[in-house]
Parts: C-alpha cells; sequence; structure tokens
C-alpha cells in the first residue's frame, strides 16, 4: 500500500536536453545527485542511474526529430519518478535489439516501468523506491 | 568521462588482452566497436577485456561486445572478461549474458 509520506510529490525537476549522445553522461551525473538527495544507497543510485541512461538511449536511438527531448524528475520522501519523453518522425519503429536490451535492463532495475509509444512519441515512465526506509 | 582503450596482443598466451578505461555508452560505443573490428581484422583470436578501470557500461556497449563475440565464433575463439567491477557484472547477470562470455573474478 502507498503511504502518505511516498504519495506526496517534494519537488519537481524538470530538463530538455539536446538530441546528442555526447549529454547521456551528464545525465547520468544529474541523476545520481537526485537519487542520492532523496536517500538511496549506492546500489539503488546506481540501479537509478543505469536505467534512465537506458531510457535516453532508447529514445536517442529512436530517430527522434533534431529536437531536444525532456526528462522530468518528481522527488518524493522515499520515491524517485523520472520520465523521459521525446517526439520523432512519423515513421514505424523498427526496434533493434540493444533497444530490446535496455528495456529488458530498465524493467530489471526499477520498481514500476511504463512504456508508451506510437509513431510520433515515446515515453517512458520509471519509478524506485527506497526498500529500506525507517518508519 | 570519455574513454580510452589500451590492446595488445599477448604472443606467448596467443590472446588479444584489451584495457578499456572508462564508459563505454552511446557516445563511446562505436569507437569501442571500431577497436574492437580493427583487432579482428588484423588477427582472429581469443579476445580477453580486463575490466579494471572500466567503469561503466550500457546496452550499445553490450551490442558491440556481442557483435565482436558473433564474429569470433565462427572460428572458435571466445571473449573472456576479467576484474569486471560489480554494478557491470550485475548487467551481465540480468541480462543473462554472463552465460555467453566467460566471465572471470
Amino acid at each position: 500500500m502507498t503511504d502518505t509520506k511516498s504519495s506526496i510529490i517534494k519537488d519537481n525537476i524538470k530538463m530538455s536536453i539536446p538530441n546528442k549522445p555526447e549529454y547521456v553522461s551528464v545525465i547520468r551525473l544529474t541523476t545520481s545527485a537526485l537519487a542520492n538527495k532523496i536517500g538511496f544507497n549506492i546500489e539503488e543510485i546506481d540501479d537509478i542511474k543505469v536505467a534512465t541512461a537506458e531510457a535516453c538511449t532508447f529514445l536517442l536511438k529512436s530517430k527522434l526529430n533534431n529536437e531536444n527531448f525532456n526528462i522530468e524528475y518528481n522527488l518524493f520522501d522515499t520515491k524517485l519518478s523520472i520520465k523521459v519523453t521525446g517526439s520523432r518522425s512519423n515513421t514505424e519503429l523498427k526496434e533493434c535489439k540493444e533497444n530490446i536490451l535496455g528495456l529488458f535492463i530498465i524493467e530489471s532495475l526499477m520498481d514500476e516501468v511504463g512504456f508508451n509509444k506510437d509513431n510520433d512519441f515515446i515515453e517512458i515512465i520509471m519509478i524506485k523506491e527506497i526498500k529500506d526506509v525507517v518508519k | 568521462m570519455a574513454l580510452s582503450v589500451i590492446k595488445k596482443y599477448d604472443e606467448k598466451m596467443g590472446v588479444w588482452v584489451i584495457n578499456p578505461v572508462g564508459e563505454i555508452d552511446i557516445y563511446t560505443s562505436p569507437k569501442f566497436k571500431e577497436l574492437l573490428n580493427e583487432l579482428i581484422e588484423e588477427k582472429k583470436a581469443d579476445l580477453v577485456i580486463d575490466g579494471n578501470d572500466l567503469d561503466y557500461i550500457d546496452s550499445t556497449g553490450l551490442g558491440v561486445l556481442i557483435s565482436a563475440l558473433k564474429k569470433l565464433k565462427e572460428e572458435g575463439y571466445k571473449i573472456t572478461l576479467k576484474n569486471i567491477k560489480p554494478n557491470i557484472n550485475k548487467l551481465f547477470d540480468i541480462t543473462g549474458l554472463n552465460k555467453v562470455f566467460v566471465i572471470k573474478e
């Protein structure tokens, strides 16, 4: 059951990232810092960092339009929610094997994962909760 | 962080030993792929990857390794990973790639 503490958003952070692979390392650093701020342990921080980078990599490999893609972090007391979204040309998405591997990694590392896509939009939502929280 | 790769052919053991330093991700993996292709082109042999200085690898990096293994396996060669860090070992575990590559503690 979701307790009240973990269901109230403390802070909301939105970032718009250029559609370029070199910025994924910046996202990894930012994500780690935010996860650390909430109080996740080192292994959980690494899981969140890896999953978020994989979500961005998925978008970058999905023929996005030449515009920025977006990351939104919702910080709760004991939970972090990350939404990565991007728009792309109206083309059929042909999944490459690496993308499938990436999604598998995301699903293995995060507690909840939502994935929505159509021909011109992709959205990946990931949630991780602190396991050893003292109540 | 960028990626640099130290490579050498061990004549005595008859294997390529490569030591990636830094991170293999969507930005650096094309360079890593090019290097592995050059090695395989130059001489097909078993490949040992020393992960002592490898801090991070993502699905694109894993894809490069899978593609190199495919080429080497055709002629009976293998890829061994040694000294890999726990965070990277975890990725090999959850993807099942620890059964495809030889992982040494």
